[in-house]
């Protein structure tokens, strides 16, 4: 059978892609099939697979694939490295979807900093530290290439400690004296942009200002190695690293690493490549498990998917849930549609005091430093909340639990329903 | 929660607690400490326990943490590499001063010689804090006693306060003259011996006895069709145990024989009011929030200033209203009006008569240039029905001539200190029974009285702001009056209010227009118990409780928590402190009558009895 993979215009910040052929066009892997101006904040769109266009709409380009997919790709015709990821399409691959070219159009003034984020901060999500272990010189090289980009003289692998094989491996693949290797600890939200800046550089950035304030510039793992294929290999990006987890059919693993998985493909491909779903199970997760969201098995893998977690059935909440809302995890809606799915209704809303709501997201004062939670959980109890559903990270969940039980209150998590797919432990308090 | 820095600097006296779990080797800082004004909620929720050997935050403030810390663990010496060395300031050589009695003598008589620096600590929690930092002219003496305090609310409090003399230097602007006394006009109030009453064949005054003709009754029910009986009787002070409806307003006899509203002259029965009480057709009493009927001694706060006084003789105007127009705005009114009919028949014999004046009390209105400028702000019921307000009537406490307050859209009016105290305010009164302001109350305010005198104040005159209904129109009302405060150039304000709940909304809106305007502003209210604030805003700092009763319930007791004599001088003594920048401590979360009392021996007023009405709990 012939499957369906669809590409949504719209996959990162900024403008949506304008289709660049028209149905019925028969295509090849690696072709543009949507595009953006050069000085539009938008990115180019690929196709990950060879076969033709059957539909077109507003939102979404379909392709039919054909049964067998070669494996080269149609090349990418720049040759300036800066020019090849604005014409690869790269964005932002963990999470944030921000055209990369943006990020690195403009160099340094004098010197700065690159930072790969490697942090991986997410749980269960593993693909970014398999793909350091598997081949530490790619990393290295899609930094180096960006340090070029942008004049800097100073790189910066950010990664946790942790992960002692991978920094091992790093180690000893690292021959370049500009480049250091930083250990963070292993608490989320390590990961947050504005954390691995404080954690590396020691300044803490405003809620509303940009890493280059602090005269760096932050990029993911898999992006950095995504700049390699683009600017080495002339590769778009039609591909993407990906953790599968949880609620897998047979005794396979339950958390999985997947390699270039074709963007467009649906969720539902993907599992099937994992051995398929357990009949029973609560939801679909695209993402980690603090910011994800919730899918259907029809959407596809875009450019940003990190993680598609098939979460544990959801646990039976009381009538009236108490909500507390964190930058750094879920926000008020995901709350909201995980409190529906446990039966019960938000009595109430508290967010904690560091979230600062810039733009349309909210963004932590100080990522992974409580500012102390009692305040608003005792808010929450007068609301009438019988029970917690928070979205904290580590620190500030260690702090809602060492008062909510006191105050009779059971305390729910964001992550739960993942973690317990994957039989990890729950973020609840830090046991030291 | 984590504190600012601001929040600090307030509590470098509290108890230093981790908002959440740190770590070895952290520099305590602000960022990391627990918000010391949760900490009774935390208590009482069992999430917190202070122990003796915590640190407090001046103490802990920079030093690093030498283990890991869980939240809401107090600091203790062993968790930190430094205790930071406070000096106590005075306080080693200090002599304790009991009970604050030094300090209220202190307020007339300031000792010459030399005095030793004194420091006062109250109580286990510190409550009141005297020091005296020179001793030589006693010039900074400085009390702050937390008062009473709602639950919920930016922390209210009352105050201490400065010597009198203390505060002519700190408060006044020092200009020549400053406080120079310019009578703008005067009111006589003649007071008329009255020692006798009684429902008879005429209308008539002679030799202290009222007649009131009974047929009178007939006229005054044609005042209003929704007015179907009334009846009237005499209450004498040895017959008090009497059963009574619900105690709807306490009227004086009061009427002009000379001059408009605040000035000329002013006759005023003494030693009898009038009493209104009310049911409707059936049987319902007129009231809203809690009524008062019962025997009349135990239904009247008897000596209040909105009240009969112990031995006055006491008209009864009973009225039988139309049937479920006890909570429309003509119903109640409808009483007041036919009642008032009939204080008119005795208030045009009182302009005749010419009895023996008890006393001449002499009222006026004067400004005191270069002292600092203060206004009154009284917050009156304006949601309609009952809550409402006849002002400046023509003849004082009547009804005849004035303007309803709702009528005028609540917008805030300014009265002289001597319209007010000639009556013009007659109250349609309602709320509950205990914390209500009827007529009788506004002719005597004791804060009306207590600014006026004042000579270190300069009293520009009483607002008088209606409190609506609707939140949309309080939040107008209330910005009326920022505007009107603003355009007065005030150095300072008290507001007060009735009732509590819904009226509080505006009262703390109205705090709030002062303050954001940087006017030093002091609340004065019944909150209490029952009475908490629901809303707060951290203008809101500086609060007087005028509570009564033993629970701190809205009680069935007329006229039993309102602003009283006590009540008055607090607030004053506060606003005096706060303009001159005495810090006022927060008070305790929890409502706590001893906070009060504290005060009151602070100005050597009696401690505040609470009433037992049978609302403990």
């Amino acid at each position: 059978m012939k499957r369906i993979f669809r590409f949504p215009l719209k996959q990162n910040i900024g403008a949506k892609a304008a289709p660049t052929v028209v149905e019925g066009d028969k295509i090849v892997r690696g072709q543009l099939i949507a595009s953006v101006g050069e000085s539009e904040l938008g990115a180019n769109l690929f196709s990950s697979v060879s076969g033709s266009v059957t539909g077109i709409d507003e939102n979404e380009i379909r392709v039919q694939a054909d049964e067998v997919q070669p494996a080269e790709y149609r090349k990418l015709s720049g040759s300036d490295p800066l020019e090849l990821i604005r014409e690869a399409g790269i964005v932002g691959l963990g999470g944030a979807g921000f055209p990369a070219y943006y990020k690195l159009k403009a160099p340094f003034k004098t010197d700065g900093i690159v930072i790969v984020n490697a942090a991986e901060c997410e749980p269960i999500l593993g693909h970014n530290i398999a793909a350091i272990e598997k081949n530490p010189q790619k990393l290295i090289r899609g930094l180096q290439i960006v340090m070029d980009i942008v004049h800097s003289s100073k790189g910066v692998v950010a990664i946790k400690e942790v992960h002692s094989q991978a920094v091992e491996k790093l180690r000893e693949t690292l021959d370049d004296d500009r480049i250091r290797i930083a250990l963070l600890p292993d608490m989320y939200p390590m990961g947050e942009e504005r954390a691995v800046i404080r954690e590396v550089t020691g300044t803490l950035l405003g809620v509303d200002t940009l890493p280059l304030d602090a005269d760096a510039i932050v990029v993911n793992t898999e992006t950095a190695c995504r700049i390699e294929e683009a600017v080495d290999s002339k590769k778009p990006l039609i591909e993407k690293d990906m953790t599968v987890a949880g609620k897998l059919r047979g005794n396979t693993d339950l958390i999985r690493i997947f390699e270039n998985v074709p963007i467009g493909m649906s969720v539902r491909d993907v599992f099937d490549m994992a051995g398929g779903l357990a009949d029973e199970y609560g939801e679909i997760i695209m993402g980690g498990p603090f910011t994800g969201k919730r899918v259907q098995l029809d959407d596809p893998v875009i450019k940003t998917t990190g993680g598609l977690i098939a979460a544990e059935c959801f646990m039976k909440g009381p009538e009236k849930l108490g909500l507390l809302v964190c930058a750094c995890g879920a926000g008020r809606e995901r709350l909201e549609e995980i409190a529906k799915s446990m039966g019960s209704e938000a009595a109430g809303v508290e967010y904690c005091k560091q979230a600062h709501r810039v733009k349309n997201s909210l963004k932590c004062e100080n990522p992974g430093k409580c500012p102390g939670q009692v305040q608003k959980v005792m808010a929450l109890k007068k609301a009438g909340a019988q029970a917690l559903l928070i979205s904290n990270c580590t620190d500030c969940t260690n702090t809602v639990m060492s008062c909510a039980p006191k105050l009779g209150l059971p305390v729910y998590h964001c992550t739960d329903g993942a973690l317990r797919a994957v039989n990890h432990k729950l973020i609840r308090k830090i046991h030291t | 929660m984590s504190i600012t820095k601001e929040t600090l600097k307030q509590h470098l006296k509290d108890p230093a607690i981790f908002c959440c779990r740190r770590q070895k080797g952290l520099v305590i800082s602000a960022a990391d400490l627990e918000d010391p004004s949760l900490f009774d909620d935390m208590e009482e929720a069992g999430l917190l326990k202070l122990s003796d050997d915590g640190l407090k935050i001046e103490q802990v403030i920079g030093s690093t943490l030498v283990c890991d810390v869980e939240a809401l663990t107090p600091i203790t010496k062993d968790m930190v590499d430094k205790v930071n060395e406070v000096t106590e300031t005075a306080s080693k050589e200090a002599d304790k001063v009991e009970e604050g009695s030094a300090p209220a003598e202190g307020k007339t008589d300031a000792p010459a010689g030399p005095v030793p620096q004194v420091k006062a600590v109250q109580g286990g929690n510190g409550m009141i804090h005297i020091e005296i930092g020179k001793a030589e002219k006693l010039e900074h003496l400085s009390m702050d006693i937390p008062v009473f305090s709602g639950p919920g609310a930016a922390a209210p409090v009352c105050t201490g306060g400065e010597t009198a003399g203390a505060a002519d230097s700190s408060a006044v602007p020092d200009e020549e003259k400053a406080g120079e006394k310019k009578v703008i006009r005067t009111l006589i109030k003649k007071h008329i011996r009255i020692t006798d009453a009684e429902i008879g064949t005429e209308t008539s005054i002679k030799d202290g006895k009222i007649t009131i003709d009974k047929n009178i009754i007939e006229k005054a029910l044609k005042e209003d069709p929704l007015c179907k009986k009334i009846e009237l009787d005499v209450i004498k002070p040895d017959n008090r145990h009497i059963y009574t409806e619900t105690i709807m307003d306490i009227c004086p006899i009061a009427t002009k024989v000379e001059g408009e509203l605040g000035s000329g002259v002013t006759k005023v029965a003494d030693g009898v009011v009038f009493m209104l009480t009310g049911v409707d057709e059936d049987g319902v009493q007129i009231h809203e929030f809690g009524s008062s009927e019962g025997y009349l001694d135990e239904k009247m706060y008897f000596g209040h200033p909105g009240c009969a006084d112990e031995n006055d003789i006491i008209i009864r105007c009973n009225v039988v209203i139309e049937k479920k127009t006890g909570m429309t705005r003509p119903g109640p009114f409808a009483a007041h009006k036919c009642q008032d009919y009939i204080i008119q028949a005795v208030r045009d014999e009182l302009k005749k008569y010419d009895g023996e004046v008890v006393r001449e009390e002499v009222c006026e209105d004067v400004r005191r240039p270069g002292n600092p400028r203060v206004v009154l702000v009284k917050e009156i019921m304006g949601q309609g029905a009952m809550h409402d307000n006849v002002i400046c009537p023509t003849e004082p406490c009547g009804i005849l001539g004035g303007q309803k307050n709702v009528d005028c859209g609540n917008v805030p009016i300014i009265l002289t200190p001597n319209q007010v105290r000639d009556g013009s305010i007659h109250a349609l009164t309602c709320i509950g029974p205990a914390t209500k302001e009827m007529t009788r109350h506004y002719i005597r305010e004791p804060l009306v009285e207590g600014l006026a005198a004042d000579s270190e104040m300069d009293l520009v005159g009483v607002v008088f702001v209606g409190s609506p209904q609707v939140n949309d129109e309080k939040m107008w009302v209330s910005e009326r009056l920022g505007s009107l405060l603003e355009s007065l150039d005030i150095d300072g304000c008290i507001i007060t209010t009735e009732g509590f709940g819904n009226n509080h909304i505006d009262f703390i809106q109205h705090i709030g227009q002062a303050g954001k305007r940087g006017i030093p502003v002091v609340g004065v209210s019944f909150c209490a118990y029952q009475g908490q604030l629901v809303v707060g805003n951290k203008y809101a700092d500086a609060m007087i409780e005028e509570n009564m009763d033993k629970g701190g319930f809205e009680n069935n007791v007329a006229g039993c928590s309102c602003v009283t004599k006590e009540v008055a001088a607090r607030a004053i003594q506060m606003l005096k402190n706060k303009m001159a920048g005495v810090e006022i401590k927060p008070a305790p979360k929890k409502w706590d009558n001893e906070v009060v009392n504290n005060n009151n021996r602070l100005l050597g007023l009696p401690d505040t009895e609470l009433l037992d009405s049978g609302t403990m709990h």
